[in-house]
């Protein structure tokens, strides 16, 4: 019996003893994603991430793709009264610093050597690509809130360091070293990628930034010259120019040149956001984006206007239609029939393109120099004389050196008005111009000087005590 | 782990109470037999699913589900198990009585044992049943006739660009009078066949016991082309080795294989699905047009984006199909006396292989540059292993002194490996899935992942004198999902019962035969996290055409941060129970009220945009339930007519106590298209699970109330809405509570009369105070589709008192040149329904024949009976069925009535022979 019971009691214990192993058994370790710190690990994995980042700023209905509804208040989009609600941009905000997150921490692990069967030329590019992303996401966001919090390496624990907000000069600064870095990286053009960040994206909206920086609010005027100085280098290096025609600019074949520099890109197997928002009902669109009336009534008549603006639907005029009586948005329909029908738009939303750039050039050049000089009457006559079809036109006249300092910059403004139309750009013109008033008469009511910026996002005040909310917004 | 807690508030239901089933399914038997569990049938497909929920709701992103134990193995699952191999079920809702179960009984527990066989010759029993099913109440929708008229009705409103062109003449409203036209719920309903066949034998020796059993069940949906096949086999077997070794091994596979069209959040779109389409479609318009092709909707008017519903049902292609088994062995030794040692083994593993095609005649897969189809395929395995060591001493010291120690060392392990695909644009319709080389498009994705719970338990069960009971436990659980920092959880539990009726004092009172009053307290467990999300992640899938070539690039970003703190949801609860039984135990009452408080909920955390993240889960929120439940069963007659009865009813109320960082959190509950595109389900601090918040209607403006209705910018016959805040506005802050999902009781009550050979049992059951949104009505009452009969009774200047809005024309609008106060969506009071009911969910009547007659043919028992499911249902839910839900993912989100396959009521014949 007694032999019975300790071989019992043995087994009890061998059993006891061989199932039950040590807690390290319960160390996770993942078998279907990693750790951010053991991923950037190749090229491709490095760029997925920019991928990644430009992914947070124009997805299929969020970011960008359906973004309007944050600038609508300027003169260009019909709709908006100067009443800018306390969350107006706050996903863009939110877009923009996801993005952030995603590139400092790969060009945090590229500069840490983490990127295994690589070249320095290698490291180099995807460097100058990582700049050249941070850069674009930090000029967004100090235009539409002013200075904000400047993350340029790991973010930090929010509750344990929280951010305080840079000033506009601060980040004017690294937007300015991060393009000047990438357009020194970057190459002219890539052989098989032709929608990754260029030589001439950098230095085009690098030039733009000189712009910026010299208009509201740094009102830095030296910069001007360096903007001109920049946007020649574009018009010189030969590497951009006009399409010819001003209806096919839009076109999918125009996707990715000779004059768009960069853009929101789409494909087949990644559209953009349906086209039927740029549609009015009655061309079988749900009418979302529409134009203000004012703004196509004092368009001149040109080829261009009906390049850009719906304005009519089988001879019957906007006033007339039995839907909404506005004009819409013609840049964005440049797809077939079949591809409206079946939600497949793969159009690029251009960020930089050169008709920008000649433009830049010609405000910047005569800003600098006192009066317009030839070449900046050159550069802007081109728009003018492509819109126009090539043929004269006493609705929009070419502009000469005759003009006066002020009146070449209204001119040239104008010109943006009406080229650069719907691109994201006429609210920033009117915010660095301080024009939002004398452009939007009917609103005067409800403007103030507040209205130059959007508001930080209540979220981002409430769990960061340091942040300082923007004048005329509410502090929760 | 087996021996249920004498003092812990547990119920019982008896395995032959749930055989004569229609229904064949264990978690929809449950319903209305046990006190504070509460089942919903949220959707009455074959195969479907149901949501069982002991005692309310306690997590809000946890997950609500209890654990089922099945003969031990924890991790089972109800619908794949055979009724019929069930000997017991017990749900254990205390503390006391779940705490052996950890970090994984904070939601209640279902234990399961199965049947095995008796000592004596082999029982070979058989049972076969077939029956027929139908829809149980069909919406109500206009005939063709008055759908026409309706159509020109609102046509003529439309004339504020000149006169409006009609769409039916009198003339063929006149054919359609005559003929009438397609009844499109008709079309898409059938009668669906169910059969059933069961055959186990069972028999045994002294030392060896065995019982093994197979089932069919072959059920054909109301729905066409939907229906489920379970095939299952079971064998039992335990054997006494020696005098001191005995040894068990149960076996258990199951084979389902399922085409219900899926419905709610899982549904691809609703154009396409026939169960939202049926109703809403043009019954003027033939199934087939005249070439023979489906017909299309007609434009202009109607529901004109909706596919043909006959389509959308018998056209797609889907193939469920789920192989389970169940392996579960054990080993007892008695090492000395009182002393034993039980080594336990179990696996479950799951195959699961899910396949959908949808042709180029659905919605889903309706050609698009030139090419044609939909697919999804759904692979994956999920593994469980289980090895318990149990060790229980068992002693009785003197007279007055029995105690029993147990002690267990556990360990689980859980693995999944999953991939799942998306296929689009075929270039060959026939082969569709089957030749995905054929799909031009194909989304991959595929998942993996493991879970390891290692547990101890130790456990004391002391009675004194058999009167004065006490159980106490405590439980450690390590878990690989919790955060590195919180490895270990420990939940003790207590419980002491008295039994009153053994004093001597009580042998005065005769009457009552039973009184034991019981007290527990305790802390379980919910492990609540998803394996590595304490772990800081990157994903896949953020794609974009970065280099700008004809196909997009992928995209890699950070997920989340990491929280090593994150840890399990933990509830306390302390219960409070009686049993008592009168007339020698003649009849019974059991009562208990609880009070439980969760904590540690699971919730996002905020954080500040700039950091690129949205918010970090936490440890953060809270929720309280309390409730009462009652049962009472009794034999009011045991003469020649024997009579018993069980009732049960459950009040449980709940009440979030803290959200964190938030005042409330909205889940949305829609797909789009009905204009209830924010959120309409609220978690509120201070209000429980289930609030839908919304703008209040009061009905329509009449004549006399045409100066208020100006106010507001509206004509009488326009809406009325609540002014809230009497702002003069309707706006989001005229939004309230017009309605909660969940109900303010549960009843149920079961019933066996038998007289001579017949016996009689049925179950009535109810729910009472729960609220539906029927988002259907949203569509079917819109004045451009109109095909419910409701808008024939719409507000017209002789017709004031309704709560139909009125047509009203485009010109009289304008004419009023009034500005609309009105900002107002689809979340209305008008569409929320009271669904509260009361079912005959079961009744059968069996007669079992005379032993003399069928002795003879050798079999010692042959019983016929019918039985009828869901046959009476009394509630003014005008839906499909009061009880439904289509969106589950979180139970904030149930009350949703949209377009869930609908309940059907069932009549079977069948007889069960033993021989």
């Amino acid at each position: 019996m007694k032999t019975k019971n300790s071989i019992r009691y043995s087994l009890l214990v061998v059993l006891f003893a061989a199932t039950f192993g040590c807690s390290k058994r319960l160390q996770e370790e993942p078998i279907s994603f990693v750790a951010p710190d053991k991923f950037y690990n190749s090229p491709q994995q490095v760029e997925s991430a920019y991928a990644a980042s430009m992914n947070f700023l124009w997805d299929y209905w969020s970011g960008y793709s359906y973004g309007y509804g944050s600038f609508i208040n300027d003169d260009q989009y019909y709709g908006g009264d100067l009443n800018i609600s306390s969350s107006n941009g706050s996903d863009l905000w939110s877009a923009h610093y996801s993005a952030i997150l995603n590139i400092n921490t790969a060009l945090h692990a590229v500069k840490n050597g983490n990127v295994k069967n690589a070249t320095q030329e290698d490291l180099d590019l995807l460097i100058g690509q990582a700049r050249f992303l941070r850069a674009y996401n930090y000029f967004m966001l100090v235009r539409m809130f002013g200075g904000v919090p400047l993350i340029t390496d790991e973010t930090p624990d929010p509750i344990a360091n929280p951010l305080p907000r840079a000033s506009v000069a601060e980040v004017y600064d690294l937007i300015v070293s991060d393009f000047t870095d990438a357009a020194a990286k970057l190459p002219s053009s890539w052989s098989d990628a032709p929608g990754k960040p260029t030589k001439g994206a950098a230095k085009g909206l690098l030039a733009k930034a000189y712009l910026t920086m010299a208009t509201a609010p740094l009102n830095a005027t030296e910069n001007y010259a360096k903007a001109a100085a920049t946007a020649l280098e574009v018009i010189q290096s030969g590497d951009y120019s006009l399409v010819t025609n001003i209806s096919d600019v839009f076109n999918l074949d125009n996707k990715y040149g000779p004059e768009m520099m960069w853009s929101f890109n789409s494909s087949y197997d990644d559209v953009a956001t349906d086209p039927q928002i740029w549609a009015p009902e009655n061309m079988d669109g749900w009418g979302d984006a529409s134009v203000e009336p004012a703004f196509e009534q004092q368009f001149p008549e040109q080829p261009r206007k009906n390049a850009y603006l719906i304005t009519e639907l089988n001879g019957v005029h906007y006033t007339d239609w039995d839907v909404q009586h506005t004009p819409y948005i013609r840049k964005f329909l440049n797809i077939s029939k079949d591809d409206f029908d079946s939600y497949s738009s793969t159009i690029n939303f251009p960020i930089i393109r050169y008709a920008d750039v000649l433009l830049i050039y010609a405000e910047a050049a005569n800003m600098a120099n006192g009066g317009p000089t030839q070449e900046a009457v050159d550069a802007v006559n081109q728009v003018i004389d492509r819109a126009n079809g090539y043929v004269v036109n006493p609705a929009e006249p070419l502009l000469t050196t005759a003009l006066s300092k002020e009146a070449f910059d209204d001119a040239v403004l104008e010109e943006r008005n009406l080229e650069l139309c719907f691109e994201f750009d006429r609210w920033f013109d009117l915010v660095r111009k301080r024009i939002l008033d004398v452009k939007n008469p009917e609103w005067t009511a409800n403007f103030s000087d507040d209205d130059y910026l959007f508001p930080i996002p209540e979220t981002d005040l409430r769990l960061n005590k340091l942040l300082t909310q923007n004048p005329g917004y509410p502090t929760p | 782990m087996q021996k249920s807690d004498l003092t812990g508030a547990i119920s019982s239901i008896k395995g032959g109470d749930l055989t004569q089933l229609s229904t064949q399914r264990v978690d929809q038997a449950l319903q209305g037999r046990a006190a504070g569990v509460f089942v919903l049938n949220t959707d009455g497909a074959p195969g479907g699913n149901t949501t069982i929920r002991v005692r309310g709701m306690n997590s809000i992103n946890g997950g609500n589900n209890a654990l089922i134990v099945i003969d031990g193995l924890q991790g089972g699952n109800l619908n794949s198990l055979n009724p019929n191999d069930i000997e017991s079920i017990e749900i254990l809702k205390d503390a006391s009585a779940t705490a052996i179960y950890g970090s994984q009984g904070a939601n209640g527990v279902i234990l399961i044992t199965t049947k095995n066989g008796k000592k004596g010759k082999p029982v070979i029993d058989y049972n076969f049943s077939i029956g027929a099913q139908k829809i149980r109440h069909k919406l109500d929708v206009m005939g063709a006739a008055d759908y026409a008229r309706t159509v020109n009705a609102y046509r003529e409103t439309q004339n504020l660009s000149g006169p409006p062109v009609l769409v039916f003449t009198d003339a063929q409203i006149q054919e359609f009078e005559k003929n009438g036209g397609t009844d499109w719920q008709d079309e898409i309903y059938r009668t669906g066949t169910i059969q059933n066949h069961q055959l186990s034998v069972g028999g045994g020796s002294d030392n060896t016991k065995y019982m093994i059993s197979g089932g069919y069940l072959d059920q054909k949906g109301i729905l066409i082309n939907s229906g489920y096949k379970r095939f299952s086999l079971r064998a039992n077997l335990t054997s006494t080795i020696s005098k001191h070794v005995s040894f068990g091994l149960n076996w258990a596979g199951s084979k389902e294989e399922g085409n219900s069209p899926f419905f709610g959040s899982n549904a691809v779109s609703f154009l396409g699905q026939a169960v939202n389409g049926a109703p809403r479609w043009d019954p003027t318009t033939p199934v087939y047009d005249s070439a023979g092709n489906y017909s299309v909707h007609p434009g202009g008017y109607g529901a004109y984006d909706v596919w043909n519903p006959v389509a959308g049902a018998k056209e797609p292609d889907i193939q469920n199909s789920t192989i389970r088994n169940t392996i579960n062995t054990f080993l007892e030794f008695k090492i000395i006396e009182g002393l034993t040692l039980r080594v336990t083994g179990g696996a479950i593993i799951r195959n699961l292989n899910n396949k959908s095609y949808y042709n180029s005649k659905t919605w889903e897969g309706k050609p698009a540059q030139g090419r044609v189809g939909y697919g999804t395929v759904d692979e994956n395995i999920s593994s469980r292993y289980q090895n318990s060591n149990i060790l229980t001493y068992t002693k009785q010291i003197g007279k007055l002194h029995n105690i029993t120690i147990m002690g267990v060392a556990e360990q689980q392990y859980e693995k999944f490996k999953g991939s799942s695909l998306v296929a689009k644009k075929f270039t060959v319709d026939q082969t569709g899935i089957f030749d995905l080389g054929g799909a031009s498009e194909v989304v991959n994705s595929s998942s993996a992942n493991e879970r390891t719970i290692i547990s101890y338990l130790g456990r004391v069960n002391y009675a004194f004198a058999d009167k004065y009971l006490l159980t106490a436990s405590f439980r450690a659980d390590g878990s690989s999902v919790f955060g590195q920092n919180n490895k270990w959880g420990y939940f003790p539990a207590a419980s002491v019962a008295w039994r009153v009726s053994e004093e001597s004092f009580m042998e005065s009172i005769p009457l009552i035969s039973d009184l034991k009053l019981r007290g527990s307290w305790g802390t379980t467990g919910n492990q609540a996290i998803n394996p590595y999300q304490t772990l800081a992640k990157m994903a896949s899938g953020y794609n974009y055409p970065y280099n700008g070539n004809a196909t997009t690039d992928l995209g890699f970003y950070i997920q989340s941060a990491a929280n090593p703190s994150l840890k399990w949801e933990s509830t306390t609860q302390t219960d409070v129970g009686i049993d008592i039984g009168f007339f020698k135990n003649r009849l019974q009452i059991t009562a208990d009220y609880y009070k439980k408080k969760t904590k540690d909920l699971l919730l996002s955390r905020e954080l500040p945009g700039f950091t690129g993240l949205s918010s970090i889960i936490d440890n953060v929120g809270s929720v309280e339930n309390h409730g009462l439940e009652l049962a009472i069963s009794g034999d009011p007659l045991v003469g020649k007519i024997r009579w018993n009865t069980g009732f049960n009813i459950s009040w449980n109320r709940n009440k979030v106590l803290n959200l964190g960082d938030y005042e409330k959190i909205g889940y949305r509950t829609t797909l789009g298209g009905y204009s209830v595109n924010n959120p309409f389900m609220y978690l509120v601090v201070g209000q429980p699970f289930g609030q839908m918040y919304g703008f209040g209607n009061e009905g329509t403006w009449n004549t006399k109330e045409a100066s208020q209705a100006a106010a507001y910018g509206q004509l009488p016959g326009d809406l009325k809405f609540t002014d809230y805040n009497n702002d003069g506005v309707i706006d989001v802050e005229d939004l309230k509570v017009i309605g909660n999902a969940f109900p303010d009781f549960i009843f149920g009550w079961t019933n066996r009369v038998s007289y001579r050979s017949f016996e009689l049992t049925f179950l009535i059951q109810g729910s009472q105070g729960n609220d539906v949104f029927n988002q259907a009505r949203i569509r079917l009452e819109n004045p451009y589709e109109a095909v419910s009969t409701k808008i024939l009774n719409r507000w017209t200047q002789d017709n004031q008192n309704t709560d139909v809005p009125a047509f009203i024309d485009q010109q009289t609008r304008q004419n009023a040149n009034l500005v609309s106060k009105i900002k107002v969506d689809q979340r209305q009071s008008r569409w929320v329904e009271d669904a509260s009911y009361v079912r005959l969910k079961n009744i059968t009547l069996a007669y079992d024949l005379p032993a003399s007659l069928i002795r003879r043919i050798g079999l010692s028992k042959l019983r016929a009976y019918i039985t009828g499911a869901n046959l009476i249902t009394i509630t003014k839910y005008t839906g499909y069925d009061p009880e439904v839900s289509a969106f589950n993912d979180n139970d904030a989100q149930i009350g949703v009535d949209f377009s869930n396959y609908p309940t059907a009521k069932t009549v079977t014949v069948g007889i069960s022979l033993s021989f």
